[in-house]
């Protein structure tokens, strides 16, 4: 005993299987992210050449205390990719990072206090495709939360 | 076209949507929790999705994603049961993919669910399926190829991306470096250093993901070695730069003879009735499993959506 499918229950799965076929496919040679779940497979896909240095980003906020502390996803709610998306934003409009300030309170009313927020980038040296183990930081953008 | 409509035990599909929908409900609240923190944050940093642009979905309040969060988890955990499974199926389809839409909108894409979500699309379209049932199904045997379709998609299209973005020197390149070095582990600090390994690790993921759809034209004995090597491959991503790729393990379920599953779980249960074969297995996941189903009885299409 087995069941089978109809002729009109195969054409359809057939039609269906062929449209998402090819949209993977167009979204592989033409598309973007924007186009998720069709869009390409994008992971590690970037083009890094063999000496170029990896950029290792963070968001940290000052207290007012002068405590430094880092501001990750467990702090606001955003992954660092999503930060990192965000990047050309924050540093060429650095009050947007209050966002993630705005973030940061909402999930710890409790918390200290922030009076600066910073973007800062971290690039570690790579060599020949290898790590080498030196990394310099540098302050991207910089914002003073109003009081 | 036969091949694409190749039947199979229809136990199979019963064990893989138990699985997919049990993984549902896990993803929300174990393997991807920070979706629910979407709702908390600023709709500034709100980059709506093509699809959400199109369907002009509503930004993410912090009440849609509550919302969406539970009727999920409580669809999600239904559907397991293998009850309904048409309409409890396209209820946890549409809201997942939702809940995916607000996951990706904040400036980052994971492609790591492609599959799964294709497993989510079909599975509806099953009917009803018990764990024991070997009856086979056309259906069942659909669903599960273009469930192994966009398994295997997602590998070789990763390499075409790769090609696409990086070009051929994405081989040489850094990427792995760069990998280790923002999110590597201890092993892979360890092993980081060594001369060219990198290199030909690149060169080996290019191989593979090239060379992924000859899966299909492997006898079975040896397309259990190439199912057995693309887990192992995401063991060794998992340990070197924690990225598990969870949502995509599990639809590659759908390349296993999960039936056997259901007899071995059955064997190691008590018998609750011993005296009539075949219906030992104790209610699993809430699905009366071990009916056994003589030809020509026609339990599965009778049925229907949710009864027994």
């Amino acid at each position: 005993m087995e069941t089978t499918i109809s002729a009109r229950g195969r054409a359809v799965r057939l039609a269906a299987t062929l449209i998402a076929g090819v949209l993977l496919l167009a979204g592989t040679l033409w598309g973007s992210d924007d186009h998720f779940p069709f869009g390409p497979f994008l992971m590690y896909a970037g083009v890094n050449p063999p000496n170029e240095p990896a950029p290792d980003p963070r968001i940290e906020g000052t207290t007012l205390d002068g405590v430094v502390i880092q501001l990750g996803e467990k702090q606001t709610g955003l992954r660092r990719a999503e930060v990192e998306g965000q990047q050309e934003s924050f540093v060429k409009e650095p009050s947007r990072l209050q966002e993630v300030v705005d973030a940061y309170n909402r999930r710890n009313p409790q918390g200290p206090t922030l009076s600066e927020i910073r973007y800062v980038m971290r690039e570690h040296e790579i060599k020949t495709s290898r790590p080498t183990g030196k990394w310099h930081d540098e302050i991207l953008a910089t914002w003073k939360v109003p009081r | 076209m036969s091949w694409l409509f190749a039947p199979v035990p229809r136990g199979r599909i019963a064990v893989f949507r138990a699985v997919v929908y049990v993984f549902a409900a896990a993803d929300l609240v174990i393997f991807t929790p920070w979706v629910r923190s979407h709702g908390s944050v600023d709709t500034e940093l709100y980059r709506p999705l093509w699809v959400a642009r199109v369907l002009h979905l509503p930004a993410p309040s912090s009440l849609l994603v509550t919302s969406i969060f539970w009727a999920l988890l409580v669809f999600a955990l239904l559907a397991a049961t293998g009850k309904a499974p048409r309409f409890l199926g396209w209820m946890v389809f549409l809201l997942y993919f939702e809940w995916m839409i607000i996951a990706m909108s904040y400036g980052k894409v994971d492609h790591d669910r492609f599959a799964f979500l294709v497993a989510l699309a079909v599975l509806p379209t099953c009917g009803v399926a018990r764990w024991r049932d070997r009856e086979l199904d056309a259906r069942a045997g659909w669903a599960l190829r273009v469930v192994q379709l966009a398994v295997v998609a997602t590998y070789f299209l990763a390499s075409w991306a790769k090609l696409r973005f990086g070009g051929p020197e994405w081989m040489t390149g850094s990427v792995l470096a760069r990998a280790i070095l923002r999110r590597g582990t201890d092993l892979a600090d360890l092993i980081a250093p060594v001369p060219g390994l990198l290199i030909a690790a690149q060169i080996g993921i290019m191989a593979f993901e090239l060379l992924s759809p000859l899966i299909f034209v492997l006898a079975w004995r040896w397309q259990r070695w190439a199912v057995a090597y693309f887990y192992s491959f995401h063991l060794v991503t998992i340990s070197m730069i924690t990225i598990s790729f969870a949502p995509h393990l599990v639809a590659m379920l759908s390349f296993l003879p999960l039936e056997k599953a259901a007899d071995w779980v059955a064997r190691r249960l008590p018998s609750r009735e011993p005296s009539v074969a075949g219906s030992g297995l104790p209610v699993l996941l809430g699905e009366v499993a071990g009916h056994r189903i003589e030809a020509g009885e026609g339990a599965a299409e009778g049925a229907g959506a949710g009864g027994h």
